[in-house]
């Protein structure tokens, strides 16, 4: 058993992509056991997780759609979760925890619709608009967040908490006093101009959503890797991440590189925002916090903060969370499932350091002479 | 007006004030407890449920369902801190990321157990457990002193039950070896476990306490603000409560103040937007009071409070 764990663990190559899988396993089969508990075949409940998010085929569909419909409704999702996660790997890796995505997000979807969305601007100015004014929107709140930590040493926890519940009650006084649409008790529907989501393409004698961002957020996803791998800014972030004493040591400023990654922490949540409210939705529901930005924390934790390891977690989260509602219907599970087995994703992926140190551990024992890797 | 925004005041603040105590226990051994907001939340749901249970055995005119749902709810919050211990402790995890972590599963794992319950048990599609809000107690006499008096006026039961809890507390902390072993381990671990400490297990301990005064928190939020379980329970007061012991400097009496006074901002708010007869949509307004107090003395007092030295450490023997 143990040699076996090593054997699977071991070794440099890829060990934090196998030890994050080796996580998801664990959670995967933890799901299968309450599912089982309830009476429900897991195997077909985890197919229709896949089926959901247009990776099998279903059983019947409606007319003018298939499983091209279900993928491209998929990406759709996909794209905020890819901005979000990365959110939260750029302040991770600065040694920061970024809770406040969620009212990061918020706070761009509300400047930029209230602002691009329901102006009369046309296509080719109101989509890049509204997501600078969103990354602007997303960064003041980060840098704000960055600024209180640094300045007055308030943990980055609680000031964001403290900011996601004064954004949502501000936006929903705002929302239900000024922008509310009384049929469907959400803001009102922003112009298809502004939407980043192209709704109801017709090609093929199909019928389907193109998510606009979705190529924009795998080369953002690979500039923040190259920005975090290959720049000083990346390194000097890294750096205050590592040990703010030996950062500080090394001339490195620390206010300057916590307030950074802050902001762009906050741009890219930003970005989620606007393609979350002004792409996958047209539309902001008041009185709620968005569940993304909490479970983009399991993203990134999954990915072990590196932007291609998010990007991979992103789809699993994301396929877990879209096709829940399809599982749901199917099953007569419960659609809080997917919460579920997402936060025990989490728990397995917070302990990965533990399994790391434990299989090191391991090998020692099993083989005394061989030098042990470090990290 | 005076009298609502006393007795409200202290309805919101006293629950506050017993989570805090559960996190100052907590940090003061040296444990950083992020998690108060998903035990309040879970040891809610377990007093819920019970509550709900025993109602439909004894019918919705007896005392007994409250009494035995707060037994209950301490008894969820203390299984459930667990959670939080095996992952610090055992687990070397990060004890921000874990505390966050055992909110996120609280919020699910409560959510989808309300939603299956009350489709299995009581066969029913809803996502709360109805609990109605507690009988509340006058004091004949000094009730009637004006303004002092609003104090003793409208009392929940479980506001007496939380200052006693609260003596008890105080003085586990600060009269007991116990307590002196628990601020040591925060301290200074190493020179706790040269004595003799079990640094693990007192810390282990303490996260338990906050677990089970956490759930007393919940428990009472369940039964006056919302007045039935269900997901809406988490609010943030959890983090509320935090940064209340935050503003206290991590001891007990200072962090009743910054309870007290989050308490009364937020009753007086709502007492305004009534008083001034403004529509209910501005109440959103007033419900941002507490956090932007909160965020305000945080940056007054953050600077200069001398935390536990040893707080969120991982105690490695075999350091230094």
């Amino acid at each position: 058993m143990k040699k076996l764990i090593v054997k699977l663990l071991g070794g440099e190559k890829l060990r934090m992509a196998r030890i994050s899988l080796f996580a998801i396993l664990v959670s995967l089969i933890v799901g299968a056991v309450i599912l089982l508990a309830i009476g429900k075949n897991p195997l077909s409940a985890y197919g229709n997780l896949l089926q959901g998010s247009g990776f099998l085929p279903k059983s019947s569909y409606a007319g003018r759609q298939n499983m091209f419909t279900d993928l491209m409704s998929f990406l759709d999702a996909l794209t905020p979760m890819i901005f979000a996660s990365l959110a939260v790997a750029v302040a991770l890796r600065a040694g920061l925890f970024n809770i406040g995505v969620s009212g990061m997000m918020l706070a761009a979807g509300f400047a930029a619709s209230v602002t691009v969305g329901h102006s009369a601007l046309a296509a080719p100015i109101a989509k890049p608009l509204a997501v600078i004014i969103g990354i602007a929107a997303g960064a003041v709140v980060g840098a704000l967040i960055g600024w209180l930590k640094y300045r007055f040493n308030i943990n980055e926890v609680v000031s964001s908490i403290m900011i996601n519940y004064i954004l949502m009650y501000v936006f929903t006084f705002y929302i239900n006093t000024f922008f509310l649409d009384p049929i469907s008790r959400q803001s009102i529907a922003i112009t298809d101009a502004s939407r980043l989501t192209l709704t109801n393409v017709q090609a093929f004698g199909l019928k389907f959503n193109i998510p606009l961002a979705f190529v924009f957020a795998l080369i953002t996803a690979a500039a923040v890797g190259f920005m975090m791998n290959r720049t000083t800014m990346g390194f000097e972030i890294k750096a205050v991440g590592l040990s703010r004493r030996a950062a500080r040591y090394a001339g490195i400023s620390i206010s300057k590189n916590m307030i950074l990654s802050m902001t762009i922490s906050g741009g890219l949540a930003g970005l989620a925002g606007v393609t979350y409210f002004c792409g996958y939705f047209a539309s902001i529901q008041p009185g709620v916090v968005p569940s993304m930005g909490f479970n983009a924390i399991a993203v990134a934790l999954l990915g072990n903060s590196d932007p291609i390891g998010c990007v991979f977690s992103s789809v699993l989260v994301t396929i877990i969370s879209k096709g829940s509602i399809y599982m749901s219907s199917q099953q007569g599970v419960e659609v809080e499932m997917s919460d579920l087995i997402t936060s025990v994703i989490l728990i397995f992926a917070a302990c990965s350091e533990f399994l790391r140190m434990y299989v090191d551990k391991l090998s020692m024992e099993l083989d005394p002479g061989r030098e042990v890797s470090r990290t | 007006m005076i009298d609502t925004i006393i007795i409200d005041g202290l309805a919101f603040a006293l629950p506050m004030f017993i989570m805090a105590i559960g996190g100052i226990f907590s940090e003061k051994s040296g444990i950083t407890n992020l998690a108060l907001e998903g035990l309040q939340g879970f040891g809610a749901f377990t007093g819920g449920l019970a509550a709900v249970l025993v109602m439909q055995t004894v019918g919705s005119g007896s005392q007994l369902p409250y009494y035995v749902s707060f037994i209950a709810a301490i008894i969820g919050g203390m299984l459930y801190s667990l959670v939080h211990v095996v992952m610090c402790i055992r687990f070397r995890a990060n004890q921000v990321i874990s505390g966050v972590v055992v909110n996120i599963l609280a919020m699910a794992l409560t959510s989808f157990l309300t939603k299956r319950i009350n489709e299995g048990v009581f066969s029913q599609t809803s996502n709360k457990f109805v609990l109605g809000t507690s009988v509340r107690i006058t004091v004949p006499g000094i009730s009637r002193i004006p303004v002092i008096g609003a104090v003793f006026r409208d009392v929940y039961p479980f506001e007496i039950m939380i200052v006693f809890i609260a003596v008890i507390m105080w003085y586990v902390m600060y009269r007991t070896p116990f307590g002196m072993h628990l601020r040591a381990c925060g301290d200074n671990p190493h020179a706790a476990d040269a004595v003799g400490i079990n640094v693990n297990r007192v810390r282990t301990a303490a996260v338990i306490i906050s677990g089970g005064l956490s759930a007393v928190a919940g428990m009472s939020y369940a039964y006056s603000i919302s007045a039935n379980f269900s997901p809406d329970i988490y609010l943030g007061f959890g983090y509320l409560s935090i940064a209340a012991l935050i503003f206290g400097n991590w001891s007990i009496l200072p962090t009743l103040g910054a309870c007290l006074i989050f308490g009364f901002a937020r009753s007086s708010g709502q007492a305004i937007i009534q008083q001034l007869g403004m529509p209910s949509t501005y109440n959103d307004i007033v419900r941002i009071l507490p956090y932007v107090l909160t965020l305000c003395l945080l940056i007054f007092f953050s600077k200069h409070n001398n935390s536990p030295r040893a707080l969120g450490e991982i105690y490695d023997k075999g350091k230094r």
